[in-house]
This record gives structure tokens, sequence and C-alpha cells, in this order.
């Protein structure tokens, strides 16, 4: 069964092992060149004690070479779309599945070995993918601490391999439900995309509980260090309880208070020197709070992500199995 | 060795035709006491007729003591349709082929000639039994 | 009247089989059996039911009433008896860029029993080449490539799908000689599903017919044809033979009666002229109003049934 599979799928499969070199020679190349750039530049920054300033000063990489890398947040899709949907569709389709189930093998093993080693290649691209783009970027998330962030979180680490093994899955379960590749295709993109969005903009936040701390202004406090992914910040009123949660990167802001937060009495100090602005809200009875997800949680951030997705994963195949084991071929 | 030849058009069930084909091949001498008649497989492979086809006429052949199947060698021929020999078949055939030629000449159609040859059979019988 | 003894166990034994899906009913109230070593003949109308039929039969689908038996056990159930089943569906799929050769590897990784020399050697003797992509061969050697690939796992059952339908005389000939003689080396039963009423005179030996999701007829060929007697007489009262024996079909003309009847005796009316049936007219009527249009004209002309 495996040779049949492999007999079956070569030709994709040496489509995108020759795609994933021709990246990884592009990433190689252009990351070692950015590393020895960073390092150089934090030598020199070292001697002349300029080093916090580094991350304004310094650009690793072009524009277009940082889009193409932004651009494998996609990877995980075209595998289920490429790889998943039309697996079971396909041969649904040709009438291949009826030979193959009349070959003295049962669904079950025909099913196995395939959903089996397209899990597995899944996991392989998109975990080589991302290990490349890991380490491409380290440089950059050492200068810039952005790894948290939406979108950079998306293809570092270990959520890549989840995101490509639901997508694959999904695309499985599309393809067996209806039988048919072109509509799994677009049901696959469609529920792909809907659940990454939600999933990544409305649940991601809340897995932990954010750390809130509320500051006195002109007093000071611990600012949150290393990549640590803003949530939210703003101004708490006299009362204590008007709390506004804007996200973070709604408007602009002055010193880490939103400009539409601040009470008209204090607005005209908005733009001057920072203690004016600060004293006239600390005498107002306001304080500044930042609601954040600290840099130390970044890895439980992507197991849970990565494990939510897998978990999907498994509970598609689970359909999958049923409905290939229970319907008339 | 004997290749049959099956007209599914014809009102003879096809294992009499292939019965009517062997005793026709042992009077023109085509098959001999001795020969061996093709296997159910070989005429199954050339003409797509059913196995039971052409066991029931070789059991049919067995009955009429013509063949005798050997167990692992095949099926042979061990006796004659009764009639005049092989050879009185073939001289006989070659005059027929003569006496059509100038039938033919002399204008009959296939279908004269064989209302002819009916009639004259019909009053060669009754002749006889007269 | 055969050679190969009927085992005590039928090839296949079905009773009550029915399939119904949320729209249609495919097949009601199907019982048949078919003796192990025959050529099966399963014929009848389009939408009739032959696909339904062997599509359960293979195990491919579950019934909705009734049991089914193949080779003593149940389809789709028993891993072992699906080694014993051969199963050619309509569209003959195959792996269209996979060569022949591949197919063969393929079988024998998943079949326990597999010859895939004598598939090469099959395939080579008709000329049909093993390496090139199967989706570039003609349809009719397409349907050989099916064929000797069901037959390489060595099946004690066969189901084949209007597998000529799309071939030319000569690949019919081929492909029907191909199967009788696997019959004939024994240990072979094979339902073959046709409209050709001339090739299927000729391989085959037993009779499925369906019409309107029902069977009609089940039997040894030359049984059936032994029971069944057409008459022709002049146009009058039928009432007496269709008291004593069983009217399958009649044709009534202004002048003249043709009935299609199956004896319960022998027919003692001198005003009717007997006449044996062939399978064609046998078949036809049968199949009676369900007839295509194309045999139209053979079937109903007078005024009434």
């Amino acid at each position: 069964m495996t040779w049949l599979v492999w007999r079956q799928h070569r030709n994709q499969a040496y489509f995108a092992a020759a795609a994933l070199v021709a990246f990884a020679v592009l990433v190689l190349i252009t990351g070692l060149q950015m590393a020895s750039q960073y390092h150089s530049a934090l030598t020199a920054c070292t001697v002349s004690h300029s080093c916090g300033n580094l991350a304004n000063t310094l650009t690793l990489g072009t524009p277009l070479l940082s889009l193409l890398v932004t651009l494998t947040v996609v990877v995980p899709c075209l595998l289920g779309l490429f790889w998943g949907a039309p697996l079971v569709a396909r041969e649904f389709e040709t009438g291949t599945s009826q030979f193959a189930w009349m070959q003295s093998i049962s669904r079950g093993r025909w099913l196995t070995a395939k959903v089996g080693w397209a899990l597995l290649a899944a996991a392989a691209w998109g975990g080589a993918v991302s290990a490349l783009v890991t380490w491409w970027s380290s440089p950059a998330n050492a200068l810039n601490q952005q790894n948290f962030q939406p979108g950079q979180f998306d293809i570092q680490g270990i959520v890549p391999v989840g995101y490509a093994v639901f997508a694959v899955a999904l695309g499985i379960a599309a393809g067996t439900i209806l039988r048919r590749t072109l509509p799994a295709l677009a049901v696959t993109l469609g529920v792909f995309v809907f659940l990454r969005l939600v999933i990544g903009q409305d649940l991601r936040s809340h897995y932990l509980t954010a750390v809130t701390v509320i500051y006195r202004f002109g007093h000071a406090w611990r600012h949150p260090t290393g990549s640590y992914w803003l949530i939210a910040q703003g101004l708490i009123g006299p009362g204590g309880h008007a709390l506004n949660t804007p996200a973070s990167f709604s408007g602009a802001a002055v010193n880490g208070v939103p400009i539409a937060e601040i009470p008209a009495t204090c607005r005209a100090l908005a733009f001057q020197p920072n203690l004016k602005l600060t004293s006239c809200l600390a005498s107002r009875g306001y304080h500044g709070f930042i609601s954040y997800q600290p840099a130390s949680r970044y890895w439980a951030f992507q197991g849970i992500e990565t494990g939510i997705f897998v978990l999907l994963a498994a509970a598609l195949i689970a359909v999958t199995a049923i409905v290939v084991l229970r319907r008339d071929a | 060795m004997i290749s049959f030849r099956l007209d599914g058009r014809s009102v003879v069930p096809p294992y009499l035709q292939i019965v009517q084909q062997v005793r026709q091949a042992l009077r023109m001498g085509v098959l001999d006491v001795g020969d061996k008649l093709p296997t159910v497989r070989e005429v199954v492979g050339a003409t797509a007729v059913n196995p039971n086809t052409v066991l029931k006429a070789y059991r049919d052949l067995e009955r009429e003591g013509l063949v005798e199947p050997r167990a692992g060698h095949g099926t042979f021929v061990v006796g004659r349709p009764p009639g005049p020999p092989p050879g009185t078949h073939a001289l006989l055939a070659r005059s027929l082929g003569q006496w059509v030629r100038g039938a033919r000449e002399a204008g009959l159609d296939d279908e004269s000639i064989e209302s002819l040859l009916r009639i004259t059979l019909r009053a060669a019988a009754e002749e006889e039994t007269a | 009247m055969t050679d190969f003894q009927s085992a005590a166990l039928p090839a296949i034994a079905t009773r009550g089989l029915a399939k119904h899906y949320r729209k249609r009913t495919a097949l009601t109230d199907c019982t048949i059996t078919v003796p192990e070593g025959r050529i099966s003949a399963l014929i009848g109308p389009n939408g009739a039911g032959k696909t339904t039929l062997l599509r359960l039969l293979a195990g491919l689908a579950t019934p909705t009433a009734g049991e089914v038996a193949v080779l003593g056990a149940t389809p789709g159930r028993d891993l072992a008896l699906l080694a014993e089943i051969g199963f050619v569906a309509q569209e003959i799929p195959l792996y269209r860029r996979m060569s022949a050769e591949d197919h063969i590897r393929m079988g024998a990784r998943l079949n326990p029993r597999w010859d895939g020399a004598s598939v090469r050697q099959r395939l080579e003797s008709l000329s049909i080449p093993l390496g090139q992509a199967v989706g570039t061969l003609s349809g009719g050697q397409q349907a050989q490539v099916a064929l000797m690939l069901s037959l390489g796992k060595r099946p004690r059952l066969l189901l084949l799908d209007e597998p000529v339908a799309a071939l030319d005389p000569l690949a019919r000939r081929q492909f029907l000689a191909t199967l009788a003689e696997a019959v004939a080396a024994g240990g072979l039963t094979a339902v073959l599903s046709s409209h050709l009423i001339a090739d299927l005179e000729r391989t085959c030996d037993h009779l499925i017919l369906l019409a309107a999701s029902r069977v009609q007829l089940c039997g040894d060929i030359d049984t059936l044809l032994a029971e069944h007697q057409v008459l022709v007489g002049p146009r009058k009262d039928t009432t007496a033979i269709e008291r004593d024996h069983t009217l399958v079909h009649a044709v009534r003309t202004a002048r003249q009666v043709t009935l299609l009847i199956r004896r319960k005796g022998p027919v003692i009316d001198p005003a009717f002229e007997a006449a044996d049936v062939s399978l064609e007219e046998l078949v036809l009527g049968y199949m009676g109003q369900d007839a295509p249009p194309a045999f139209a004209h053979l079937t109903s002309v007078g005024e009434d049934q």
C-alpha cells in the first residue's frame, strides 16, 4: 500500500521537494548574510554603547525578501488544497477507490496508508518551511522582538506544523464527504481561512489570562521586556472602573497612551514634553494600564495553538474514517 | 487439428454444430482415427463459446463411439461415422464440383441448384421405397 | 446438463434482496441462485438494477433488506471473501497514469493470491504494451487490462458490469474468449451484464433477467428455453391456454395472435403452431413494456395486450 501511495503521488512529492529546495537555498544564502550583518552591527554598537537604539537604525534584509517570507503563511493552506482535497475525492471521481477496495485489502488499511502518509508529509513540509523561516528570522527576532506578534507568530516555531496537518486533514475530510475535488477545494479554502482568522485573531489572546499592569503616572514601573505581545493599553479613569480597551494599534498614542483616551483637559499637553502630560493625567486621578502576554509564554502559546489544530485534525480524520467505512463505495 | 466455426444465427444449437463438424471432418478425411481433438480450453479460447457446450458435444461424440477421452492426455478419435471411407467422399465431392460448375454455366443460381437437389433427393427416396 | 456438478454451495444465493435509496428503489425482492461454474448473463433495461445487484454481490454496497450469500459468506464483511471476488465496473477504473506493469505489481502487493505471470502473458499475447500509461490505451485495451487484472487475483467469482459495451467486435470476441477460457480452466463462476444478446447466447449458460427492478427470470438458459414456447395462431379466445400455462407476452393483430408462454405441460391446441423460443425472444418477451424503443416494433403492434 505504501508503494501504491508513493507511485500515485510521487510527481506531487517531486514538485514540492523542488520548491522546498529552492526556498531553502534562498533562505540559507540570505539568512547567513543577514546574520553576519547583525553580528557585525552588534559588535560595533557594543563598542560605541549605542545598542539600545539598534532596532531603529539597522534594517535586515530587503522588503521583497521579508514579503516572501511572510507569504509562507499560505504554505499550510496550499498543502491542504493540493494534497488534502484531491486525496480521496479524486479516487471517488475516477472510480479507482472502488478498484482499490476490490484488491483484497480492507478500506481501513487503504485509508490509513493514504491519510497517514499525507499527514506525515504535511507535517514534514510545514515543519521544514517553518524551521527555515525561524532560523532565518533569528537575527530579526533578536533585533526587533516581534516574533510573538500576529503574522510572525504564524510562520515560526511549531504552529505551521499544526496548521499544515489541519489543512490536509480538512481537505481530506471535505473530499471524502463531498466526493468531488472542486467543491472540496472551495470548502477547504473557506473553512481553513475562516478558522485561522477566528482562532488567530480572537481566540489566541485568551489562551492564558493576559498580564495587566496598572501604573501610576510619574512612578517607576516594570515595563515588559523581550518579545512580549501587547494586547491592549489605555487609561483607567478616576473612578477606577472606566477601563477602555482599545487595540494597541488603533490610532495614535503618546507614550503608550492612546490620544483618543486623553481627557479634554489634558489634551493640549499631548505633544508637549512627556512629563507635562503625565502629571496632568496623574493629578486628575488617571492611571495607565497595559495588558500583554509576556515573552516567556511564547512557547506555551505555540504549543496551545498547535495542540488546538492537531485536535481539530484528529476529529476530521475520525469523521473521514467513519464515512469511508460505513458508506457504500 | 480441426478448428470449429460456430454460426450464431443458425437454428442448429452450438453443441450440435460441433458434433456435426467433427462427423463431417471424419467423413472428409480431415480427421482420422488416432487424432487428438482440441481441448475444451482451446475450443473455448478460439470461439468464446461456453465450456459446457463443448463438453456436451464431446460427450455426445463419445456416446456415438466416435471419440474417447483419455485422462490426462485429451480426447482422441476412435471411430468413423457409418458410411463410405473418406476417399469416396473426396471423389464424389470432386465430381459434384464439376456438375455445379456446369449448372452455373447453364445459368442456374444457388437457390435453383439447392431446390433441384432437394427435389432429386426426394424423388430418389420415393424410388427406394417403391 | 452440465459437467461441473452443481456443488452443494451455489456461487451466489440471494433472498429477498432489496436496495432502496431516498428517491428511488433500485432493486426489490431479488431472489436468485447461480450455481458454481456458470457463466451467467445479467440482462435488463437500463435502470433495472443490474449495476446495483453486482455492487451488492461484490460487497461495495450494503442491502437495505434481504440476504445475500456469495460463496457461502456475506460480502462486504468478510476480508477473506474479498480475495475470492473480482469486480470490473462499467467505467473500467484504472490508475490512468500508471502502466499495466504498475498495476500488476500493485496486485502482487495487495492480494494474497496473485498470478502476475499469467496476466503479463495474456496481455502480451493480445499485443497490449505493458509499459505504457493505461490512460493512453484504447477503450478495448483498457477493458482487457481490467479483465486480466481481475483474473490475476485468481477469484472464484467474477462480476463484470457491461465490460464489452464500448468494444469493437474483435475486442469483444477476444474478451469473451479469455473469460470463457478462464472458466473452462475450473474454479471460476462469472456474472456478466450486457445488452448484446448474440454474445451472451454464445458464451453464457445461465440467465438472470431484471426488469422494473425485479427478477423476472433466473436459471440455466437451456432449461428456460425448453420451458418456454411461442404459439402462433388465428386470432381467437386464448383463455384455455392462459389457464393451462403461464402467459408471458402476447401480440395480437387483427387476424393473428402470437403468444409467448411458459409451459406447465404439453400444448395440445391444434390451431396453434408451436415454435422454439430463441434467447432474444425470451428476453424481449419478459422485458415487455420495458423494452427499449429500438425493439418496440417487435413487441406490441396490436390494439391491446
